[in-house]
This record gives C-alpha cells, sequence and structure tokens, in this order.
C-alpha cells in the first residue's frame, strides 16, 4: 500500500509499492527506486467529461502519474505539506494547493458559488472523494479551524486552502461606496462557512 | 564553533585573526566588534600570497566560466550576521576527506582556511557532465569547496541530506539539486519523447541520476537563488 509520510515540514516522503499516485506536475524533487512519471491523461480519471469540464471551467488541474517501486520526495515551492486523511469524506480544495493524492481517491470540479468571480479563484474547485491520505501545500503552516451548527466561520478566500466535511459555503460582501473610492478596509470579500467539518487555511494571502 | 544558527536564515560566525571568514558579498547583515570586508573572489582566497590561491588560472578559469559570485572576506575580530534573500541556511560540516560540490551562488559563507576551485563538470563526468550542465541551466562549471571546516549553503525552503551508496542509485530533479559532498557521479538523463514534444510532459523529462557514495542535498522547491 502506498504511503505518505512528511520529512520536516516542506518534504513529503511517498514510499510506493506498486501502484499508482497522482501528484503535482513537476513537484518531484529526487527519488530512488525504479519509478515513471507521466503527465496523467485526459481528464486525469475523470473522463472525457470531466476534462470537458476542466477546459470549459478553468479550474485546471495539473497532475502527474507516478507508478512503480521506490521512494519519492516531493516538495513545491518551498510551501508547507499538511496531510489529510479521508475516509469516504469530501475535501475541497484549491487545485493550486493540491500535492498529492493516494491512489483510492477520485477528483471531479464542482460549482461552489459566486465567490471566484471576485476574489480571482474562479467559479468552481476540486473536490477529492474517497479513503486515502492527500497532500496539500500551505504558504506557511496550515491551519485547521473547526466549524459547527454554533460557530459558523469566516475566512478570507485569499488565504483558504481547503475543506472536508459537510459544509455550505457562501459569499460575504462588504463593499458600499467606499470601497469604489479606494477607502475600503482591504476586506471587502470574505467566505463564509456554515455546518459541520474543518476549514484549513494558510498564514499568508495569495 | 565558527558557525552558528541564530535561526533557519541567519547564520552567526566568529571571526579572529588566522580565523577569517569568505562570504557572499553582499551578506552581511550586523556585525559587532572590529570588522573590517574586503573583496575576495571563488578559486582566489583574499590578500597576497595566501597559501591555496588560484593565481592566474584561477582568474582565467573564472572569468571563462561565469562561475564567478562575487564574495568577500571578513577580517579583524568579532562576530558577524550573514543571511541573504530569506533563504534557508544549512551548515555542512567538512572533515577534509572529500569536497563539496556546489553552485557558486548558493555559498553563503566558509573559513578563509578552506580551498574553493572552480571545476570544469567535463571533468567530473566527461562530455556528459558538459551536457548536464547544458541541459540543466546549471552551466558547465561548478565549484568545488575542499578542506576542514563548516560550509554556509543557501535553499529555498531548507535542505534534505539524502545519502547515496551501496549501488543504489538517487535521482534529483536538476532546480531542487543544491550539492554534494563525496566520491558520486552525477550524470543528467533526458526523459524527453513525443509527450514532451507535445507538450504533454510529467514536468520531469532532465534528471539527474547520482550514483557512489556520498551525500546528495536537494531543497525543498524548485526555485533557483
Amino acid at each position: 500500500m502506498a504511503s505518505f509520510r512528511p520529512n520536516g515540514k516542506r518534504i513529503l516522503e511517498v514510499h510506493l509499492e506498486g501502484e499508482t499516485v497522482r501528484a503535482r506536475s513537476g513537484a518531484m524533487i529526487a527519488y530512488s527506486g525504479a519509478v515513471t512519471f507521466r503527465k496523467s491523461g485526459v481528464g486525469a480519471g475523470e473522463g472525457l467529461r470531466g476534462a470537458l469540464k476542466r477546459k470549459l471551467t478553468g479550474e485546471s488541474l495539473d497532475l502527474m502519474d507516478m507508478a512503480g517501486q521506490g521512494l519519492v520526495y516531493l516538495a513545491s515551492d518551498a510551501r508547507d505539506v499538511e496531510l489529510i486523511d479521508l475516509a469516504a469524506e469530501t475535501l475541497q480544495v484549491e487545485s493550486s494547493a493540491l500535492l498529492a493524492l493516494g491512489p483510492d481517491l477520485s477528483t471531479a470540479v464542482t460549482f461552489t458559488g459566486l465567490r471566484g468571480a471576485s476574489s480571482g479563484q474562479g467559479l468552481f474547485t476540486t473536490t477529492i472523494t474517497g479513503h486515502g491520505q492527500v497532500a496539500v501545500l500551505s504558504d506557511g503552516p496550515a491551519i485547521a479551524l473547526e466549524v459547527s451548527a454554533a460557530y459558523p466561520l469566516v475566512v478570507d478566500p485569499d488565504a483558504y486552502i481547503c475543506s472536508r466535511g459537510q459544509l455550505q459555503q457562501s459569499f460575504v460582501t462588504d463593499v458600499s461606496w467606499k470601497t469604489f473610492v479606494g477607502d475600503g478596509n482591504g476586506e471587502a470579500y470574505s467566505l463564509r462557512f456554515t455546518g459541520s467539518g474543518v476549514v484549513y487555511i494558510q498564514p499568508a494571502e495569495r | 564553533m565558527t558557525f552558528e544558527l541564530v535561526n533557519h536564515k541567519v547564520l552567526r560566525a566568529a571571526v579572529a585573526p588566522g580565523a577569517e571568514i569568505v562570504a557572499r558579498r553582499g551578506a552581511m547583515l550586523a556585525y559587532h566588534g572590529d570588522v573590517r570586508f574586503t573583496p575576495a573572489t571563488i578559486g582566489g582566497g583574499f590578500g597576497a600570497g595566501r597559501p591555496g590561491m588560484g593565481g592566474l588560472t584561477g582568474m582565467a578559469g573564472r572569468a571563462m566560466a561565469g562561475e564567478s559570485s562575487p564574495l568577500m572576506a571578513a577580517t579583524g575580530s568579532g562576530e558577524v550576521f550573514y543571511g541573504h534573500l530569506g533563504a534557508q541556511v544549512t551548515i555542512v560540516e567538512m572533515d577534509g576527506s572529500g569536497e563539496l560540490s556546489v553552485e557558486a551562488d548558493r555559498l553563503l559563507a566558509f573559513p578563509a582556511t578552506m580551498q574553493t576551485a572552480v571545476v570544469f563538470l567535463g571533468t567530473q563526468g566527461g562530455v556528459r557532465g558538459a551536457i548536464r550542465g547544458a541541459v540543466t541551466g546549471q552551466g558547465l562549471f561548478t565549484t568545488a569547496v575542499s578542506g576542514v571546516g563548516q560550509v554556509a549553503v543557501l535553499s529555498h525552503g531548507g535542505t534534505l541530506a539524502l545519502t547515496v551508496g551501496g549501488g543504489r542509485v538517487l535521482t534529483v530533479d536538476p532546480q531542487a539539486y543544491v550539492g554534494h559532498v563525496g566520491a558520486l557521479t552525477v550524470t543528467a538523463t533526458v526523459n524527453a519523447g513525443w509527450r514532451e514534444a507535445v507538450g504533454r510532459g510529467s514536468g520531469e523529462a532532465v534528471q539527474l541520476k547520482i550514483s557512489g557514495d556520498g551525500t546528495v542535498y536537494v531543497q525543498a522547491s524548485e526555485q533557483k537563488l
């Protein structure tokens, strides 16, 4: 069984035992053993419809397949690596924050609502479902924030990385005439999460 | 101890007569004591008549190589703090048995008693070594540091030391490669097929295959300094 292990804060070790693991293209920094790298095929397991959807939505996900036996070291732009275990759950993640995902997980594109239009992240996000480990990238140590029915959470879209659980997102605007005359407070748009789950944010704004 | 890390990104170095420090030019952050800074170059050391000077051949080599990160020597007595662009600092301990191969612009500081030289990659791996430099964009030359002491090396995101030995071959992304110590052979392999040609490559077309006995340092990023 392929396993993910952190090596320090910023490097992920992927132990391959014959299976195929998908990772961000170009994120390999070193490997030993017999491992081959190739770009994930059209749709990357999402089928032709998935591929078309990605093309149309602009939520591009550039992944490569790593197959074989050996040890692969992954890292990207000296960002911190956060490991998340999924047990038949759904993880919503920004495609720019995805580093690697286990062999038994599948990806898809979903509509997230109008938040992206102004935050520049697009209207769509990537969802990962199944059993296994997901490695996400965070600019600085990631912070996991719990959301429950009694405690909704509001985060900055630029600091948002991913979220898991039964969560609903909505878009909060604090736009007034001041924003348009250049006297805004710099926090005009926010993301509001309700339901129950966990939201991961990074201590940096994109 | 000559070198000590204040944090991941700042190095503290003790300077004394006979224990001068050579560092990347402009990397001084602060100092106290009676310290003066004079220009120096790789393969040259500083001051006239010092042992280990590259002399004219060293100069010619550098000029040809373009491997000429300007350095400066700190003399006098005191304490100097070094850092560069927020890059992480790794201290490599050298016992004199081998030499450290590293890109000149990744060298932060080393004691003046250690020797540096510009090495033509062609002499390491023949024509393939030269091709490696050309293909990976690392240039045809690298810097070799030898002697006993500590060398401070810069990286983006910190380094991971990987041991190579026992016939095991390690493959490294050229952009993540920082340097290596020991008797290692480095060759570039170009794994480009029709997928790369049509723009559907995995992003891992050029790789460095490293075999022999020694330690390889890689960084957690694909950024150059």
